[in-house]
């Protein structure tokens, strides 16, 4: 690392998002797990470090009542998130050991190389939605078009409709013959969330592969994996086949396209992730 | 004896507890270099072209060396023991596994060293590699090693190493069953927690004083001289605080190349190798391929047995041809057989080079021979237990290399198992004991291989 | 950029991104914290920033700025053990040495913030450190057991993993 890369350290969001700029030749620092290693051991400078920390991005906002969207902050520590509902939850007490949990934040998890990113695939199943800074200011897409092109991208905070067990909500309106019945919104929360994974043998073993999924109030299925490809995918195919999990299994195996790393082939990937959506599907209490 | 049998405090624990140990790393030499490594980034080529002059006028670079500067560029691990060389300190003309050391250099700080590695030019013509053993002996296959496919010199001139006890003929001819088995267990990483250190210092007087992790010292102290072409009393070693070897460290993987280094720089230099390079160049436990083929009786006898064993060295010699003779001796395990047939080879392949760890040579047999035991016993239909009960090694049995066993506990061991997994012994195996066969333990073929002075 | 380290205030020069591992070891001389991967997989550069143990080799040297960093020199002396540091001694935790700083610095960490001492906590609380000569059984013993302070430190524990038999 060279003696001339200089650091910002932003106050607030506003001052993270001038001091990123169109993120030209910027790093961010989140919590350092891969990129302070990755800057001592493979060298190259850049020219300009904005380190997070102090930018007021770690928080989580539960829905309070009459809302339904809960919003993490991208600085929020994976350890904050270990006891959220799954698949949240799970997948984050997945990562590393309690030293890395404590270190490594959302936002550096989302945007990790190919290899990590455990928190993708639970937020994709969470539908989430991304809010990001770069050279076009500021916007909020859908996390699946946030990872699709996240390079030179800031990432602010995801949002997504909060499961029911986090609480807020309960919007009630009057039909016109005079019943009290849930908000359209209502139907959209997440009811049940699942998580299942290829086993960990310890702490030092990256997960190989894993699978998140959520079904809402009323009734709808999100899949989706990390571990398939280079970044976490929603698997469309198989929540359409949802009510049927051995067809599910399958149409996940048909849709990804997974490669060789040193954690585990492709081939083996493909063998093992129907297995994964059939687990997942039943503890969401899908199909028969 | 206060020490027998009595509960000691480890002499070290303090030091570890307070982190007060001084290993390699912890020791400070005023104005000490960094070194790193210029590696080969293929298994196999040719090297076509080396340059370092850019690199040497690099900010920060104080030495750069490469097999031309090394006095005795080949000196093999069993040099010593009068058996010829075939390893290069630095890579000359071709390597031979990725990772392969080409050049070193030492700088003022480790972002200057490898800045300076970058700038080295060095270009490769590739060539097709091989990984595994047994290919080695397709026809097909270009050999990575000068020797050929199998180390050459066993014995002086022998490509394997062999043994023939008893008759092998006759056990085939009486056998009952011919029961056979291949055994591949894997390389495997000895991933000390301190990875590959040294730190050398050259002094006033003309010597030099090496921090070496090195487990075996006055190995190391050899090698260093001979390559360097000065006598030993020029070099102090200093070693004893292992961060971790489980056989890893026995190999002369640093001290050399600091201590020239060291001389060409006059300063000390201190090489510490990334987890990285521990993982991807550093030498690990050998793959095996073994094929085992018994003649066995109906009834558990075991009388004799074929082996072909195939080590995969790697890309060097260095120690396997001890590992395979050590894996020869052991090759019946726990067990006596009278009538044996081995033979044992070093294979070249493009793969790190190979050498200890725990148990050099005979885990892998060990794990073979096991196997295969039960194997055996599943064949026949006969009880795990009894099968190696009978079977197992006696006083006044020999080993394969003709040594009696004088005090063989493989008979308690399975006692000893066999309790402790919930296991019940017909009556006659509960009462076997470790001492001479007699009677129904002593079957007329095991006779002639028993050990005629009397060892008690 | 200040940081106290056990103790004691300390000037740090080196550029702000360089891992605290490396301000550590290169630029302070505080040698107890090991270099075992620089790559956060084996917990042997594990310090307490602020309480809290972290890996040395993850931490920017600008991220600990302000902060109270203590190596396993800080817990105590030969002369003066910490109650960690007698059990590890007494339980013949550590064999090479190298994952022991690490080791003990977690461990404490543990026990300060009130571990129950069960061994499935102490297993995930050690989660994040390797080694590679004990086997673990040891040193979970001695977390296990450090709470209760005294040791004859004139021998060694009896060990309740090993059956002696007759
Ligand atoms: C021992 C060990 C075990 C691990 N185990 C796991 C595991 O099981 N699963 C897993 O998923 N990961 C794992 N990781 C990887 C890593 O720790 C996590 O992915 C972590 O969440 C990364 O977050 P960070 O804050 O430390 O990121 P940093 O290292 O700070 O950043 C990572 C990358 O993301 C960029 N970045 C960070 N924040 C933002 C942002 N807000 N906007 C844009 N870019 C940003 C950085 O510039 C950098 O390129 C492990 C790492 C180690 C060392
Ligand atoms: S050196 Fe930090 S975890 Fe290994
Ligand atoms: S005691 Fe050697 S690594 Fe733990």
């Amino acid at each position: 690392m060279a003696a001339t890369t200089a650091v910002l350290f932003p106050c607030s969001p506003g001052e993270a998002i001038e001091a990123f700029g169109d993120g030209d030749g910027v790093r961010i620092l989140a919590g350092g797990t891969l990129l302070v290693p990755e800057l001592h051991l493979r060298g190259g400078a850049p020219e300009q470090v904005v380190a997070l920390s102090g930018a007021g991005l770690d928080f989580v906002k539960e829905p309070c009542d009459g809302e339904i969207m809960a919003r993490v902050g991208a600085m929020t520590p994976v350890d904050r998130l270990c006891t959220q509902p799954a698949p949240i939850g799970p997948a984050a007490r997945g990562i590393g050991d309690g030293e890395i949990r404590a270190a490594a934040t959302l936002g550096g998890n989302l945007c990790a190389p190919a290899g990590f990113g455990d928190l993708q695939a639970p937020l994709l199943a969470l539908d989430a939605s991304a809010r990001s800074a770069g050279s076009d200011r500021e916007r909020t897409e859908s996390l699946e078009d946030f990872l699709a092109a996240r390079d030179g991208r800031l990432l602010l905070e995801v949002s997504y409709v909060a499961p029911l067990e986090m609480g807020g909500g309960m919007h009630l309106r009057t039909t016109t013959d005079g019943r009290r019945v849930f908000d359209d919104s209502h139907y959209s929360r997440p009811a049940a969330g699942a998580f299942a994974s290829l086993g960990r043998p310890h702490a030092h073993h990256f997960t190989v592969m894993s699978v998140s999924g959520v079904r809402t109030v009323g009734g709808e299925v999100r899949l989706a994996a990390v571990g398939v490809g280079p970044v976490g995918v929603r698997l469309r195919a198989a929540e359409a086949l949802a009510h049927d999990p051995e067809a599910a299994g399958a149409a996940a195996a048909e849709e990804v396209n997974p490669s060789d790393d040193p954690l585990a082939s492709g081939w083996y990937r493909r063998r093992t992730l129907p297995s994964l959506v059939r687990r997942v599907l039943s503890e969401l209490e899908v199909g028969s | 004896m206060k020490a027998v049998g009595a509960r000691l405090p480890r002499y070290d624990g303090v030091g570890h507890a307070t982190g007060r140990t001084a290993f390699v790393d912890d020791i400070r030499a005023h104005g000490t270099l960094w070194a790193k490594a210029l590696r080969s980034p293929h298994d196999y080529a040719t090297i076509t072209r080396l340059d370092t002059t850019a690199a040497e006028n690099m900010p920060g670079v104080r030495a750069v060396i490469t097999h031309a500067d090394v006095p005795l560029l080949e000196y093999g691990h069993l040099s010593a023991l009068g058996i010829p060389a075939d390893e290069p300190l630095l890579a000359k003309d071709e390597v031979r596994y990725k990772g392969q050391p080409i050049a070193l250099v030492a700088a003022e700080t480790t972002e200057q060293a490898a800045d300076a590695v970058a700038a080295i030019e060095v270009d490769f013509a590739p060539k097709t590699p091989l990984f595994d053993v047994r290919k080695a002996f397709d026809a097909d296959v270009s050999q990575p090693h000068h020797w050929g496919t199998v180390y050459p010199h066993f014995e002086e001139s022998m490509d394997r190493r062999q043994i023939r006890k008893g008759s092998i003929e006759k056990a085939f001819d009486d056998a009952d069953k011919i029961i056979s088995g291949v055994y591949r267990p894997a390389a495997i990483e000895q991933m000390p927690i301190e990875t590959q250190v040294c730190l050398s210092v050259p002094e006033p007087d003309g010597r030099f004083t090496i921090y070496s992790c090195t487990q075996a010292l006055y190995f190391s102290m050899g090698v260093v001289a001979a390559h360097m072409q000065i006598p030993l009393n020029r070099l102090k070693f200093v070693g004893g605080t292992v961060g971790g070897g489980f056989g890893g460290k026995v190999d002369t993987a640093t001290e050399t190349v600091c201590t020239l280094l060291a001389q060409r720089s006059g300063r000390p230099v201190k090489w510490r190798w990334t987890r990285e390079e521990e993982f991807l160049c550093s030498s690990t436990r050998a793959p095996w391929h073994m094929e085992i083929i018994d003649a066995v009786t109906d009834d558990g006898w075991i009388l004799g047995r074929k082996m072909l064993t195939l080590h995969d060295a790697g890309a060097y010699a260095r120690f396997s041809p001890y590992g395979v003779t050590k894996h020869s001796f052991h090759h019946t395990g726990a067990y006596t057989i009278p009538n044996l047939h081995f033979d044992g080879y070093v294979v070249f392949t493009n793969r790190v080079p190979t050498t200890a760890m725990r148990g050099y040579g005979v885990t892998s047999v060990s794990f073979a021979v096991e196997s295969h035991m039960s194997r055996v016993a599943e064949e026949l239909g006969i009880d795990p237990f009894e099968l190696r009960l009978k079977n197992a090694n006696r006083i006044g049995d020999t080993s394969p290399n003709g040594i009696a066993y004088t005090d063989p506990s493989t008979v308690d061991v399975l006692h000893a198992i066999s309790e402790a997994t919930g296991n019940e012994l017909a009556p006659g195996y509960a009462a076997a004991s470790r001492q001479r066969r007699a009677g129904e333990w002593l079957p007329d073929h095991l006779l002639a291989q028993i050990s005629d002075t009397e060892v008690h | 950029m200040k940081i106290t380290l056990n103790g004691a205030d300390a000037q740090v020069d080196s550029p702000p991104l360089t891992p605290l591992l490396h301000v550590l070891r290169e630029e302070l001389g505080v040698l107890s914290a090991k270099a075992g991967c620089e790559n956060g997989g084996c917990g042997a550069c594990t310090v307490l920033i602020d309480g809290s143990p972290r890996r040395a080799c993850l931490t920017a040297a600008i991220a600990a700025d302000g902060s109270e960093v203590t190596t396993v020199e800080g817990l105590g002396t030969p002369e003066a053990l910490s109650p960690v540091q007698k059990a590890f001694v007494h339980f013949c935790a550590a064999q090479c040495g190298f994952c022991t700083p690490g080791m003990v610095i977690a461990a404490t960490a543990y026990l300060d913030k009130g571990g129950s001492g069960s061994r499935e906590e102490i297993t995930e609380a050690l989660a994040g450190h390797v080694c590679r000569c004990t086997g673990y059984l040891k040193i979970v013993d001695a977390v296990a057991a450090a709470r209760e302070g005294d040791f004859d430190m004139s021998v060694a524990a009896e060990s309740p993993h090993t059956q002696v038999r007759a």
